[in-house]
């Protein structure tokens, strides 16, 4: 589904990412981790042109209308109600306009935000608007879904509670993610694949893991399961050796 | 028992009244001379009597209608320079070294040019208040749209918006904020531009009749008139708020 091939990328003379190499299969929960400054970022906006690489090649096997990519922080557009927002990318693909705020009703309302529809960002909690983020890049159904810490700014239960949803839905769509997180225990407890960035510049891909836990998951459940415990240290070892080479 | 000096609105006023009681019996117990200072009563009487024998109305007609004229002119132009220069780069090159001059100096200065180019009348006091409100808005609108949030611009991007949903969704939004933010201080600029224009040659204005009240040592005249120019700039900032909630209800919400 998604292919990444020896892509490089930089700002000044000195790459940030060297030789990334990553093959992710249709249907697959992919989770890139990785020190803070090592990049991870960059390679999800290589993939969506967003940034322009120094080598390499990225390569998405759906329409690049089927790529959904949801941010880091939820910059929605101030001046745009919740519903509006959602809409947003429906008008955009040629939705009528009422068409559009409907369905982004019913996607407002799947994810429980049914009375929040006319309200302005800014009258929105931090969860709230993270929902309503989500329901802006779902009512586009995508294929393949690009996350960028998506989740970084919640408290422990809305976070929690926000990725069973999507990782219901992701179950239920058959999509193919790839997550970037610097959250071991959340990378191991959604993913079929965590991929172990190494610390930058020059920051490269060292290590990938499979997590042999069945899916469908349950966030909380999966963190009691007795493989869990050893592949978290791991993880863990891996990444503290990269961090500790930087200090 | 201090209940009713909780409200602000009532807290200002009486502090208004306050000041104009002091200022009425400072001048009618001569504390200060009511040749230069006038009083309160006395700056009343000369308001009723302008409007009474209705010689002010050709006057507020001359200055209103050259501070609104300039303002919606200098709006416009204001709004359209800063989008071609935005959008443009190598317009952004002609244009901007002129603004950044025309911002520098203080631009009532160009007021005796303009008499000379377009004569005593109106045109001359347009074109100061336009002159001044358009350097304004300008910036308001250049740098708006160079300051807007990328990210704002990366989202609509990712969900596949070209460059006139660009344009539509985000730039004009979020000009349209920066502009209401300098509306108020347009609306000052457009009656300065106004009245110093009448200062300098005109034979009807505000400004004329400020210049006549000055040159007869009419200070209670002079007075009325800022009193009145002060109640007009008032109503058009409070026209400017009530636009500012229509045009940015999010804000207000």
């Amino acid at each position: 589904m998604l292919r990444v091939r020896n892509l490089g990328v930089g700002f000044g003379a000195e790459p940030v990412l060297e030789n990334i190499d990553l093959d992710i299969k249709a249907g697959e929960f992919a989770s890139l981790i990785g020190p803070s400054g090592s990049g991870k970022t960059s390679i999800l906006r290589a993939v969506t042109h967003l940034l322009e690489p120094l080598t390499g090649t990225t390569e998405v096997d759906v329409p690049s209308r089927d790529v959904g990519f949801l941010f880091q922080d939820d910059a929605l557009l101030p001046w745009r109600t919740a519903r509006q927002n959602v809409a947003l990318g429906l008008r955009i693909r040629g939705s009528e306009i009422d068409d559009a705020e409907e369905q982004a009703q019913q996607w407002l309302a799947r994810l429980g935000l049914e009375r929040f529809g006319d309200r302005y960002p800014r009258q929105l909690s931090g969860g709230q608007r993270k929902r309503v983020a989500i329901a802006q890049v779902l009512a586009l159904e995508p294929k393949l879904l690009l996350m960028d810490e998506p989740f970084a700014s919640l408290d422990a239960i809305v976070r929690t509670r926000i990725t069973q949803e999507l990782l219901d839905w992701v179950e239920h769509e058959h999509l193919t993610v790839l997550l970037v997180t610097h959250d071991l225990e959340e990378a191991i407890s959604v993913s079929d694949v965590v991929y172990v960035l190494s610390q930058g510049p020059r920051a490269r891909i060292r290590a990938r893991h499979e997590v042999p836990i069945a899916r469908p998951r349950n966030v909380l459940e999966t963190r009691r399961d007795p493989r869990f415990g050893p592949l978290l240290k791991r993880l863990w070892d891996e990444l503290s050796a990269e961090s500790s080479l930087a200090a | 028992m201090k209940r009713w000096l909780d409200n602000p609105t009532l807290r200002r006023a009486v502090a208004l009244v306050f000041l104009l009681a002091l200022w009425e019996t400072a001048s009618r117990l001569d504390w200060i001379n009511p040749f230069y200072a006038s009083s309160p009563s006395a700056v009343a009487k000369v308001l009723y009597s302008l409007f009474a024998d209705g010689q002010i109305w050709p006057h507020l007609e001359a200055t209103f209608s050259a501070a609104v004229i300039g303002l919606v002119a200098g709006l416009a132009l204001g709004v359209v320079l800063g989008f071609v220069a935005a959008l443009t780069p190598l317009l952004a090159q002609l244009i901007e070294p002129v603004m950044i001059l025309l911002n520098a100096i203080p631009r009532v200065i160009l007021a005796p040019l303009f008499v000379i180019w377009l004569g005593i009348d109106l045109a001359s006091k347009v074109a100061l208040a336009l002159i001044l409100v358009a350097v304004l808005i300008f910036f308001a609108v250049y740098s708006g749209i160079k300051e807007v949030d990328q990210r704002l611009v990366e989202r609509v991007r990712t969900l596949g918006g070209g460059k006139r949903v660009l344009i539509r969704e985000v730039y004009v939004p979020s000009v349209t904020a920066w502009i209401m933010g300098s509306l108020k201080v347009a609306v000052g600029f457009a009656f300065t531009g106004a009245c110093v224009g009448e200062f300098v040659a005109s034979s009807r204005g505000l400004g004329y009749l400020l210049q006549f009240a000055q040159s007869t040592y009419n200070a209670a005249l002079t007075m009325a008139l800022i009193v009145l120019i002060m109640g007009f700039v008032v109503v058009l900032f409070g026209l400017s708020e009530w636009l500012e909630r229509r045009l940015l209800p999010w804000r207000y919400a």
